[in-house]
């Protein structure tokens, strides 16, 4: 049977993810969000409490490719850290490159 | 559904030990990884390394995997036994059909409803009232035009999702979900579509789904951020002596003066033409100086003269 619906999504950009909602969408504890927020490594918030805090579009994606390579590699969190911000350089050196017109990136 | 060996996908054998399996795991993570590999197929490939890893790497999986497909193989159609797996409990990979059809008949692993200590770990919740989970989310990626940033579109995704029939078992449906993209987006951002996940159970909320928007590569425009990279065809003539030029642009047709002077790689920028975001980006366009072929007589004559009269040496700078 094929189910059928019409829906309109709602931006990260436009209402934010509270604490909560970051951890369940990540299927981590809070305690996992708070950890690497107060690292430095996740957020780009000053610190404040942590029920103010807030997460958008890019919060999500880093914390889920954080915790893969944390479970995948048993990496602490800072390593994680290190290869996912490489891996973000990597990928804003192909987008430049391919914008300036070259086609193997 | 087709089986799927997820033993040979990691290239172990059935009797490998767990840490067989994850160093197997770990090596072919690394060699696709889709920022790193030169694979073509590589996103594909990590994706069902990770799907057999999330089976093999979890000892409850793995051993209910290996009950349920005995004597199967690859691409065979399988069908799971009607009450196989009812001891287990699991928490689906994402967007796949065998993984899905395969774990669907089990009591997926939720959260504690109404959060708090043990949100997250798959705890029950409902304090004195039995068994109460919020259901999974689920994230998928969804792939749009250029134009689609620029006018807002509506799109037709499809997810494998759990749902409960009739006598309370649950089955998977091919959910069709239209959705509206909003006129501004960007690739990276995420769309939540709230309690639209997989069902709670005992009252449990539903989870959420998270799309994340894809960009489709296109042939004529390029993006980084909200900005909007177009190369624009120019005859030498136009780039020397200045042109007024129609362009046509993801937001249209535009009047564009090209000035005096200019060479290829020279950048117009076309403040707020660029993805109509909240804060709006720029559109940059790109002369590239086109030459005439000289393929006839009266071209050929041209050149000569230009070659003559000019007296132009393009690797001066060079020392030549």
């Amino acid at each position: 049977m094929v189910i059928q619906q019409s829906l309109s999504g709602v931006l990260l950009e436009d209402v934010a993810l509270t604490l909560e909602e970051l951890a369940r969408a990540c299927d981590v504890e809070p305690d996992w969000v708070v950890r690497h927020v107060h690292a430095g490594v996740l957020g780009s918030q000053p610190a404040v409490q942590v029920t103010a805090l807030r997460f958008r579009s890019i919060d999500l994606m880093r914390a889920r490719r954080l915790l893969r390579i944390e479970r995948d590699f048993d990496a602490n969190e800072d390593l994680a850290a290190l290869v996912v911000d490489m891996a973000d350089e990597i990928r804003r050196l192909r987008t430049r490159m391919h914008v300036l017109g070259n086609k193997t990136a | 559904m087709e089986y799927k060996d997820y033993y040979k996908v990691l290239g172990v054998e059935r009797t490998a030990s767990a840490d067989e399996i994850k160093k197997a795991y770990r090596k072919l993570v690394r060699q696709y990884h889709p920022d790193v590999s030169k694979h073509k197929d590589a996103d594909a490939k990590t994706k069902e390394i990770n799907e057999a890893y999330d089976v093999l790497g979890d000892a409850e999986k793995r051993a209910a995997y290996d009950e349920i497909g005995r004597g199967y193989r690859p691409g065979q159609e399988f069908r799971p036994p009607p009450d196989w797996g009812s001891q287990f409990d699991f928490n689906g990979a994402e967007g796949n059909d065998f993984f899905a059809d395969l774990f669907a008949h089990v009591g997926r692993r939720g959260r504690a409803a109404g959060a708090g200590p043990g949100a997250g770990m798959g705890g029950m919740g409902g304090m004195g009232g039995g068994f109460r989970m919020a259901g999974e989310d689920i994230h998928a990626a969804i792939a749009i035009d250029l134009r689609d940033a620029y006018q807002g579109a509506t799109r037709t995704v499809t997810l494998r999702v759990p749902e409960q029939d009739a006598s309370g078992r649950t089955v998977t449906r091919d959910k069709t979900l239209s959705v509206t993209i909003p006129k501004g987006i960007t690739p990276g951002q995420q769309l939540r579509m709230k309690g639209q996940g997989h069902p709670g159970i005992g009252g449990g909320p539903a989870g959420d789904i998270y799309l994340e928007v894809q960009l489709n590569p296109d042939a004529r425009y390029r993006l980084e951020g909200t900005n909007v990279y177009e190369n624009v065809p120019v005859a030498p003539w136009e780039a020397a002596l200045g042109a007024s030029i129609s362009v046509p642009t993801p937001s249209g047709p535009v009047e564009v003066t090209v000035p005096p002077g200019s060479q290829s790689g020279r950048k117009l920028r076309l403040k707020g033409r660029g993805i109509p975001a909240a804060q709006p980006g720029d559109l940059y366009l790109i002369l590239d100086v086109v030459l005439p072929p000289a393929s006839s007589d009266r071209a050929r004559e041209l050149y000569e003269a230009m070659a003559r009269d000019l007296a132009f040496n393009p690797r001066e700078r060079i020392g030549a």
